[in-house]
């Protein structure tokens, strides 16, 4: 740009000054980047071409910019008639690439620039045309457009004082594109000599002239080529640059943080020998001590914190809490499944006594689906869209059996299906995932995470995206698996009806901590922490209604500013002075210090009859 | 919008080109010295004379025939020209799509498997700067060092596959590369972050939850669903690919339809233009309407039940 401007002054030669004698020099003292074939110097030669690729980038957008914008916001603000026109244009813009519509406009008008770069700038306009008419609907669903039609503010009004600076982000991005792809069209056509005339200055003119010559001086195209690369690159980045500074943070948090959180890890605890008796034959899942943290912009966060679980053989554990309570997070931890930045900092998971932190992918791999399984929220995105569910099924069979021939895989599958209750199994095999309703894509995820047959299954919320009706079948297959299969299965819910409904016991969760357990009659009828007693009595007594949790005063609070001492003191009704000295431990069941002095009203759990 | 109509609506675009020319396209070719009666003539010859209604239903009736009308220089028919010179711009836009396309789908794959480390910036360097190069100076370079100095290619690029196949695949290589090289670039990008939201979808989460090895979560699922975003990507780079490989072909020397247009543009030869810009403009239809059609294969939720 500088260097554009300035040309005149930075130039040690006149561009078209010729010296024949010194003609097609290298590199040198007198000439920096040598001559070219008519021994003009071509340094100043870039440095005056660069004026026009540049002025021909930033004309080309400046029209498409000015045409474009105001055709896309009509387009949009007006819909209907008009906008159908106008986007027929833009169909007819598109099948014509740029290029080849410059060459029908020199053909036509003769050869010059101008008239070629106003025909690249016409389909550009139309792709800003495009971009702004969808940045406007985007915008008009918004509240604050309908407002400023109310108070009375003018159509255009509307359109340039409120549309334009929220759109003005995504054009920016998009107009530092086109000036590359412009500049890149203008190189193309002076190469070809349909621009400028030959004699001026300009990259491309410079590059067709060094094609020529490159036997006797192939340092010739170097140049000119590598000037318009870094120009246009320089373009790309200013795009990318401020692509990033306006959505904000980037995408992956920094490598320094996670390996400052890798630091902090330690291998597991050794505490997890205490259960090596001869009870744990029958503890299918045990976590000891569990930690997660997230490294995040002002420090580590630690999401999980020091939770220990045993979950029995046919046993089913409600682990409940509201959103950002680290239930989710403490179950993916227990199949080695913590995402990306985040990381198991202490504590220990084990699987049929096979420990999980610190494990290999490879070893994971052979727990994952064969001792310890997961299913997901939404059954309608838990399945591959663009893979048959028979395919996906027996892909999990073979995980776990390497050897078994394609009949018996395809009957395992259908036996699989038919054990979560799915009509003409065999059929169904070559149906896609979303052919099934959420109720049955639900089983169908069931069956694929009990293919190797696993003695644990954590399920995440398993019901929450299901119709009630369907909630109360999905729970009854999970019921009826566990004490078939004998598994033992870990069921996440912030919905303590789901709760009361299939489970045996109940480990309740609060900001990263598990701050009471013990069976579900235990819990329900005599909570012995504040917070448990607040969600019972949120939750409506009246059989059959489906209790969500939080009717409770106060929020959840945020993971990196805890209170010191209680966690649940901020929002707690029993608070005293004592709670706020410092962390509270899980005593016997229960995370609070006022335990023995409270008596808490609880609730009967209501059993739902199983249909 | 059905082809149908597209076409129609751009072969009036294309034909109403040739009316921009100021004052008369007879008087344009004949030069500066011709006679009045020269001119008559010559657009009595060219039908120029007729109004403009006449001259449009003419064309699109011969469109409509397969005929794009006739060369003003050297009485050739447009098809013939066309026709004539397919064969290399085809082989030159298929070896640059499969670059495009090879290229980029690797290096944005390999990039998304682990992002932020070196080979991902690595990748996105190189997309950067692929991005930037102009295809036509790439072409120079590589001819210069690779054929010319080094002789690893041939410097005669064209060879016709009825002549000497293996001579006319290794004649493409270089070509193809300059000419693919700024689409890899593009569907790389596509592809890193279609592949980054495909492995954090809750699908992949199950997949890996039932010990599915990340290599084959990769290669048997990953890519597949990858692909379904990429295919519009791979579609519209194939339309500004078809017009850089025109420009590409002046730097090999390969006889193909852009020397045609570029010669045709520089003797303002305008039914040869119009022609080949209406069968560029259908093939870039063509093209897009078989992306559809790939879409819908690809995609089990886009297909008729
Ligand atoms: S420790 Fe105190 S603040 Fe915390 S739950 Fe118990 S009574 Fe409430």
């Amino acid at each position: 740009m500088i260097a554009a401007v300035l040309a005149p002054v930075l130039a040690p030669y006149d561009p078209l000054s010729q010296d024949l004698r010194r003609a097609l020099e290298g590199p040198g003292g007198d000439h920096w980047l040598g001559t070219d074939y008519l021994g003009r110097d071509v340094l100043s030669r870039l440095i005056f071409g660069a004026r026009v690729a540049i002025q021909a980038s930033l004309q080309t957008v400046a029209i498409a910019l000015i045409v474009g914008v105001p055709l896309g916001l009509f387009a949009a603000y007006r819909s209907g008639w008009w906008d159908r026109v106008l986007m027929r244009l833009l169909d007819v813009a598109d099948s014509i690439p740029g290029l080849v519509l410059a060459f029908a406009i020199i053909a036509v008008l003769g050869p010059g620039l101008t008239s070629a770069m106003i025909a690249v700038s016409i389909i550009f306009a139309m792709n800003y045309m495009r971009l702004s008419r969808a940045l406007a609907l985007g915008e008009r669903e918004k509240l604050y457009i309908d407002a400023a039609r109310v108070s009375g503010l003018t159509e255009r009004n509307v359109l340039f004082r409120q549309m334009l600076p929220n759109m003005a982000g995504p054009l920016i991005v998009q107009s530092t594109i086109y000036m590359g792809t412009a500049l890149l069209i203008e190189a193309a056509l002076s190469f070809l000599g349909l621009g400028l005339d030959i004699g001026a200055p300009s990259w491309g003119g410079m590059l067709s002239g060094a094609t020529q010559w490159q036997n006797q001086q192939p340092f010739l195209p170097w140049p000119p080529g590598l000037a318009i690369t870094l120009t246009v690159l320089a373009y790309n980045l200013l795009g990318d640059g401020l692509r990033d500074a306006l959505a904000g943070e980037g995408s992956i948090r920094g490598i320094r943080e996670r390996r400052q959180a890798r630091r902090l890890s330690s291998r597991p605890a050794a505490s997890a020998a205490e259960i090596d008796g001869p009870q744990a034959e029958r503890i299918a899942l045990s976590i000891r001590g569990l930690s997660v943290a997230f490294p995040t912009d002002t420090g580590i966060v630690t999401v999980v914190d020091d939770v220990s679980l045993d979950v029995r053989r046919g046993e089913m554990l409600g682990l409940v809490g509201e959103s950002g309570s680290g239930k989710t997070m403490t179950g993916r931890a227990a199949l080695g499944l913590v995402p990306i930045p985040g990381l198991v900092t202490a504590g220990s998971v084990r699987v049929d006594g096979q420990e999980v932190v610190g494990s290999s992918e490879a070893e994971l791999n052979n727990l994952r689906g064969g001792s310890i399984s997961m299913i997901f929220q939404d059954p309608l995105v838990a399945l591959s869209p663009v893979h048959t569910i028979g395919r996906q099924l027996t892909q999990a069979i073979r995980n776990h059996d390497h050897d078994l021939n394609a009949s018996a895989v395809q009957d395992r599958a259908v036996e699989l299906l038919e054990m979560v209750g799915i009509a003409e199994a065999r059929t169904r095999l070559r149906d896609y995932p979303h052919q099934f309703s959420g109720g049955m894509a639900q089983r169908v995820v069931i069956a694929i995470a009990l293919a190797g047959q696993p003695s644990v299954l954590i399920a995440d919320e398993p019901t929450t995206a299901l119709d009630v009706t369907t909630q109360r079948q999905v729970l009854d297959v999970l019921a009826d698996l566990k004490d078939r299969l004998g598994m033992a299965v870990v069921l996440i819910t912030h919905d303590l009806g789901v709760v009361a409904d299939a489970c045996d016991r109940a480990a309740v969760m609060y900001a990263g901590q598990i701050i009471e357990e013990g069976t579900v009659d235990e819990i329900f009828k005599e909570p012995r922490h504040p917070y448990t007693s607040a969600l019972l009595a949120a939750v409506p007594t009246s059989a059959g209604g489906s209790g969500r949790l939080p009717t409770i005063p106060g929020r959840v609070p945020p993971m990196d500013a805890l209170p010191t001492g209680c966690r649940f003191a901020p929002r707690c009704l029993h608070r005293r002075d004592v709670c706020k000295m410092g962390p509270i431990e899980l005593t016997t069941g229960s995370r609070c210090i006022r335990e023995d002095e409270l008596s808490l009203p609880g609730t009967t759990p209501v059993l739902r009859k199983k249909s | 919008m059905g082809i149908v109509p597209q076409l129609a609506l751009v072969s009036v675009a294309i034909f109403l080109l040739t009316y921009l020319i100021p004052g008369s396209p007879a008087a344009v070719l004949l030069g500066p010295r011709a006679t009045p009666e020269g001119i008559a003539e010559l657009e009595e010859r060219l039908g120029l004379d007729q109004p403009l209604v006449v001259q449009f239903v003419e064309w699109v009736g011969g469109v409509l025939r397969g005929d794009l009308g006739t060369s003003w220089f050297g009485n050739k028919p447009v098809t013939k020209v066309i026709s004539e010179h397919l064969l290399p711009t085809i082989s030159l836009t298929v070896g640059g799509i499969l670059v495009a396309i090879l290229l980029g789908m690797s290096a944005g794959i390999v990039a998304a498997l682990r992002p932020g480390a070196l080979l991902d910036r690595i990748v996105g360097l190189g997309t950067a700067t692929g991005l930037a190069v102009p295809s036509f100076w790439l072409g120079v370079i590589l001819l210069g060092y690779l054929a010319v100095q080094l002789g690893w290619f041939p410097v005669l690029s064209w060879t016709p596959p009825s002549q000497d196949v293996g001579l006319w695949l290794r004649g493409l290589v270089l070509p193809s590369i300059a000419v693919g090289i700024a689409g890899s670039a593009v569907i790389a990008r596509h592809t890193r972050s279609a592949m980054l939201e495909t492995l954090a979808a809750p699908y992949v989460q199950t997949l890996r939850a039932m010990g599915t090895p990340r290599r084959t979560i990769v290669a048997r699922y990953a890519i597949k669903n990858t692909m379904v975003p990429i295919l519009s990507v791979i579609a519209f780079q194939l339309s500004t690919l078809i017009a850089a490989s025109f420009v590409v072909e002046q730097v090999f020397t390969i006889p193909g339809i852009g020397t045609q247009l570029i010669n045709a543009v520089a003797r303002k030869d305008v039914p040869v233009v119009q022609g080949i810009t209406l069968v560029v403009a259908a093939a870039v239809i063509m093209i897009y309407l078989l992306a559809d059609i790939g879409y819908a294969l690809l995609n089990p939720r886009a297909r008729p039940q």
